[in-house]
C-alpha cells in the first residue's frame, strides 16, 4: 500500500534522510523509531506531501503522493496542530472538509469518536479550554475522522495519562482491524512493542535496523536472566558467560552475551535452595534501541 | 481543490466577521456615522442652538461710534464668515443694558471717550462668550477706532467708505486653461485630501494586520501542517488574500450602508449641507458649491472608476506582500517587525498626499505618484487637483499590475518555503534559496 523507495532528503548540505526504504500494508502497524533529529518527522512530512524528497519515490496504492492521495491519509503531528480558538465541532468541520468530507458525515463520525473517548459533552467546547490530554484526543479524532487508509501517528501518547493511553491503544487496534495501515513513532518503546509488527530504527537519517519485531529481537544473543532464589552474587559472577550481576530488590538480574550460556546458569541455580523464579528474557526494544543508537552516536 | 479553496475563503472570512472586535467596531461605526449625519440635531437635542441670535447692545457714550462699529462688524463678518448671527442695537445706559442681560446671547458694549486712546470699551456678558464673537467684536472695535481717527482728519464719508472696503483682487492667468474657481478648488482639495486618504490608509493597515495575524496563528499552532497537507500552499495563499480583500470590500459596503442609514434617519438621501454648516462655519457648503460650479464634481465622478481600480489593485498588492512577509515569520511579534517597511511606505504615501500642494508642478511629485503602493494614496488627489492626468493614472495602474505579477510569481516561492519554516535562523538566506529553487 505505502511504499517508500530509496528516499533521500537534504536540508542544505545536511542529509536528513538517507536512502530510506520501507513498505506498509493494509492493517499493519509499522514503527518508525529514532532519537530526536533522526529524520522521522522529515519522513512523515514527505509522506504527507509537505516536503519533496531530493531522491527516491513515495507512493500510496502505486500512486505518487499528491493532494488527491493525501485525502486518504490521516496525520497526527508530534506537536499539537489545533486551531485553539475554534470549538471541537468547528475544528472537525474545518479539517474534515479539507479531507473532502461532507458536513453531515463529519458530525456523524465526530459523535462516534467523542463517545469512544468518553468526551461526548465537549462538542461545543473551545479547544483552548480543554486539558492537554483531551486536546490530544481531539487531535487524534481529527486525524481519523475521514477513515484514512494510512494513518501517521507521530508521538500519539504525548501528554496522556495511563488511562488515556489505554484508550488510544484500543482505538489504534480498532483502526488496525478496520484495515488501516498505521505508521507509528514513539519514544515509549513498551508501547511500540505492544503493537508494531514491523519496525525501522533511524539514526541521523540512516536506517540502522529494519524488520519484524521478532526478527530484530532474534538477531541479539544477549539475554537477561531474572532469578529469585538463595544464590550469591559472587558465585553467579564466576559462571561462564556472565557479563554482570545486578541485585534489584529481592531479585537478581544476570546479563549474558550468549543465550547458550543460560543453561549453565540454570544448572547452578537449580542446585540452590528456595528457587522461586528463573526467567530468561530477550532484550527489550528499549535496550536494543539504546544499544544501537547509543553505539552509533559514540 | 476548487471546493477546498472556497471553503478556506469562507472560513477565513467568517473567522474575521465572527470576532467580537468586528461586531463592536461596526456597532461603533454605525453609531458614529448616524451621529455625524445628524450632528446638528444631536447638538440641538443637548441644548445647542444654531439659530441663536446674539443681542449686542451698544452704549455709545461718544455719540459717534455706534454707526461705525455696526458697519465694521457687518463688513468683517462678511469677510471672515464665522456663521454667527447677531443683532446690534443702541441702548442709552449701561444700567438699562445690564438689566437686559439675562442669557449668554445678551452682550453689551460700553464705548467711552478716551483722551489717550480715542475710545475705550467695556464688554459685558452673562457668562463666558463665544470665542469667535469675542474676536469679531474686539476686531470691530479696533477697526472703528481707526476709522474714527481717520474721520478726525476730516476725510469725507465716500473716501472713508473706500478706505474701509476690501480691495478687489482680480486674478489673471497667462495660461488660458486656468481659472480662479479651479485655483480655489486646489485649496479645498488640500483640506479634503486627508479625509479621503485616511480611510484607505486605515483599510490597508487593517488588511496587513489581518493576513499577518491569521497566517501566524496557523503557523504558531502548527495547524498549518494539517492544512498544507490537504491543500497546496498556492491555494492557501490565495484563499487568505481573497478573504482579506472580500472583508475590506464588505467593510466598505457596510460603511456605505451606515452612511445611508444616517442619511435616511436625517430624512432623505439628499443631505442638507446647510444644516451642518453651523458646525463647519460654512466650509461644507462652500466645498459643495465649488465642486459643483467648477465642474470638478463631474470630474470626480468620471475619475471614480480609475481611482477605484488603482485602489483595489493596490489593496491586492498590499495583501500579497503581507501574506509573503507573514509566511516568513514564526509569530506575531516577528511579523510586527517585518511589516514595518509596509507601514513606512504607507506613511510616506500618506504624508506626500497631504503635502502634495507644496510640490505643485514639481516633476518629483509626478514621478513619485507612479510608484506602486504609494500611487493609490497619492494619485487621486493629484488627479483631482490637475497635477497629473488620466494618462499618468493609467501608467500607475499598469505599474501596479506589473508589481502584482512579480509578487505572485516570486512571492509564491517564498510563501511555499516559508509557511512550514519555524525557525528565524538564516531566514533571508532561506528565502533567497527559495527564489532560486523556483527559478530552476
Amino acid at each position: 500500500m505505502l511504499r517508500v523507495k530509496n528516499v533521500t532528503k537534504y536540508y542544505g548540505d545536511k542529509k536528513a534522510v538517507d536512502n530510506l526504504s520501507f513498505e506498509v500494508g493494509e492493517g499493519e502497524i509499522f514503527g518508525l523509531l529514532g532519537a530526536n533529529g533522526a529524520g522521522k518527522t522529515t519522513t512523515f512530512r514527505m509522506i504527507m506531501n509537505l516536503l519533496d524528497p531530493n531522491e527516491g519515490e513515495i507512493t500510496l496504492y502505486d500512486k505518487k503522493i499528491d493532494y488527491d492521495v493525501t485525502d486518504k491519509i490521516g496525520f497526527l503531528t508530534e506537536e499539537r496542530s489545533l486551531l485553539l480558538k475554534l470549538t471541537v465541532k468547528e475544528l472537525m468541520i474545518y479539517y474534515g472538509t479539507l479531507k473532502s468530507m461532507k458536513k453531515e458525515d463529519i458530525l456523524k463520525e465526530l459523535k462516534i469518536w467523542l463517545k469512544k473517548f468518553e468526551i461526548e459533552d465537549y462538542e461545543d467546547r473551545k479547544i483552548k479550554e480543554l486539558s492537554k490530554g483531551n486536546q490530544q484526543k481531539i487531535q487524534f479524532i481529527s486525524a481519523v475522522i475521514h477513515k484514512p487508509k494510512l494513518l501517521i501517528l507521530d508521538e500519539p501518547f504525548s501528554g496522556l495519562d495511563p488511562i488515556n493511553v489505554n484508550m488510544f491503544i484500543d482505538a489504534i487496534n480498532y483502526l488496525k482491524e478496520e484495515g488501516t495501515a498505521i505508521i507509528f513513532s514513539s519514544h515509549q518503546m513498551n508501547n511500540v512493542e505492544l503493537f508494531c509488527q514491523k519496525l525501522l530504527i533511524l539514526n541521523k537519517g540512516k536506517t540502522i535496523l529494519k524488520g519484524s519485531l521478532k526478527e530484530i529481537k532474534n538477531r541479539y544473543d544477549e539475554r537477561k536472566i531474572l532469578i529469585k532464589a538463595d544464590v550469591t552474587k559472587s558465585e553467579l559472577s564466576k559462571l561462564k558467560g556472565v557479563k554482570s550481576v545486578i541485585i534489584k530488590g529481592d531479585e537478581i538480574e544476570v546479563n549474558i552475551d550468549n543465550k547458550e550460556d543460560a543453561k549453565g546458569i540454570f544448572d547452578y541455580v537449580s542446585k540452590c535452595k528456595n528457587v522461586i523464579k528463573f526467567e530468561v528474557v530477550e532484550l527489550s526494544l528499549h535496550e536494543i534501541f539504546t544499544k544501537e543508537v547509543g553505539a552509533k552516536n559514540e | 481543490m476548487n471546493k477546498k479553496f472556497w471553503f478556506l475563503v469562507k472560513q477565513s472570512l467568517l473567522k474575521k466577521i465572527k470576532t467580537k472586535t468586528f461586531i463592536i467596531v461596526n456597532i461603533l461605526m454605525l453609531i458614529a456615522l448616524v451621529a455625524l449625519f445628524n450632528i446638528d440635531r444631536i447638538i440641538l437635542l443637548f441644548g445647542g442652538n444654531f439659530n441663536k441670535v446674539n443681542n449686542i447692545m451698544v452704549i455709545d457714550n461718544t455719540k459717534k461710534t455706534y454707526e461705525v462699529l455696526k458697519m465694521t462688524m457687518d463688513s468683517q463678518e462678511s469677510i471672515i464668515d464665522t456663521g454667527l448671527k447677531y443683532k446690534i442695537k443702541k441702548v442709552d445706559t449701561e444700567k438699562e443694558a445690564r438689566k437686559k442681560i439675562k442669557k449668554d446671547k445678551d452682550i453689551a458694549i460700553v464705548i467711552d471717550e478716551s483722551k489717550d486712546n480715542i475710545i475705550d470699551a467695556k464688554l459685558i456678558s452673562y457668562g463666558y462668550m463665544n470665542a469667535n464673537l469675542h474676536q469679531l467684536i474686539v476686531s470691530a472695535i479696533n477697526s472703528s477706532k481707526q476709522i474714527l481717527a481717520i474721520e478726525d482728519l476730516n476725510i469725507s464719508q465716500e473716501a472713508l467708505a473706500k478706505l474701509s472696503s476690501p480691495v478687489n483682487v482680480e486674478r489673471v492667468y497667462i495660461q488660458k486653461d486656468k481659472s480662479e474657481s479651479e485655483e480655489n478648488m486646489k485649496y479645498i482639495m488640500s483640506i479634503i485630501t486627508p479625509i479621503i486618504i485616511f480611510p484607505f490608509f486605515m483599510l490597508i493597515t487593517l488588511i496587513v494586520q489581518m493576513i499577518g495575524a491569521e497566517i501566524n496563528e496557523e503557523k504558531s499552532t502548527r495547524s498549518m501542517e494539517i492544512i498544507i497537507s490537504n491543500v497546496s500552499s498556492k491555494t492557501h495563499f490565495f484563499s487568505k488574500v481573497l478573504a482579506a480583500n472580500f472583508f475590506v470590500i464588505m467593510q466598505c459596503l457596510l460603511l456605505g450602508l451606515y452612511s445611508l442609514i444616517g442619511a435616511l434617519i436625517r430624512g432623505g438621501t439628499r443631505i442638507n449641507f446647510e444644516g451642518l454648516d453651523g458646525i463647519g462655519n460654512g466650509t461644507i457648503s462652500k466645498v459643495k458649491d465649488t465642486l459643483v460650479s467648477t465642474g470638478v464634481l463631474n470630474n470626480i465622478i468620471s475619475y471614480i472608476p480609475l481611482v477605484l481600480l488603482l485602489m483595489l489593485i493596490t489593496i491586492l498588492g498590499y495583501s500579497l506582500l503581507a501574506g509573503i512577509l507573514a509566511s516568513m515569520t514564526t509569530n506575531m511579534e516577528d511579523f510586527q517587525q517585518l511589516q514595518t517597511p509596509i507601514m513606512v511606505i504607507l506613511l510616506v504615501g500618506f504624508y506626500l498626499a497631504i503635502m502634495s500642494p507644496m510640490f505643485e508642478g514639481a516633476v518629483f511629485i509626478r514621478i513619485i505618484s507612479y510608484i506602486p503602493f504609494i500611487s493609490a494614496i497619492l494619485s487621486p488627489s493629484l488627479l483631482l487637483s490637475g497635477v497629473i492626468d488620466v494618462k499618468d493614472m493609467i501608467l500607475s495602474i499598469l505599474l501596479m499590475i506589473v508589481v502584482i505579477y512579480f509578487l505572485i510569481k516570486y512571492g509564491l516561492r517564498i510563501y511555499k518555503e516559508g509557511i512550514l519554516n519555524y525557525s528565524s535562523n538564516k531566514l533571508w538566506k532561506k528565502m533567497i534559496k527559495a527564489l532560486k529553487k523556483g527559478s530552476n
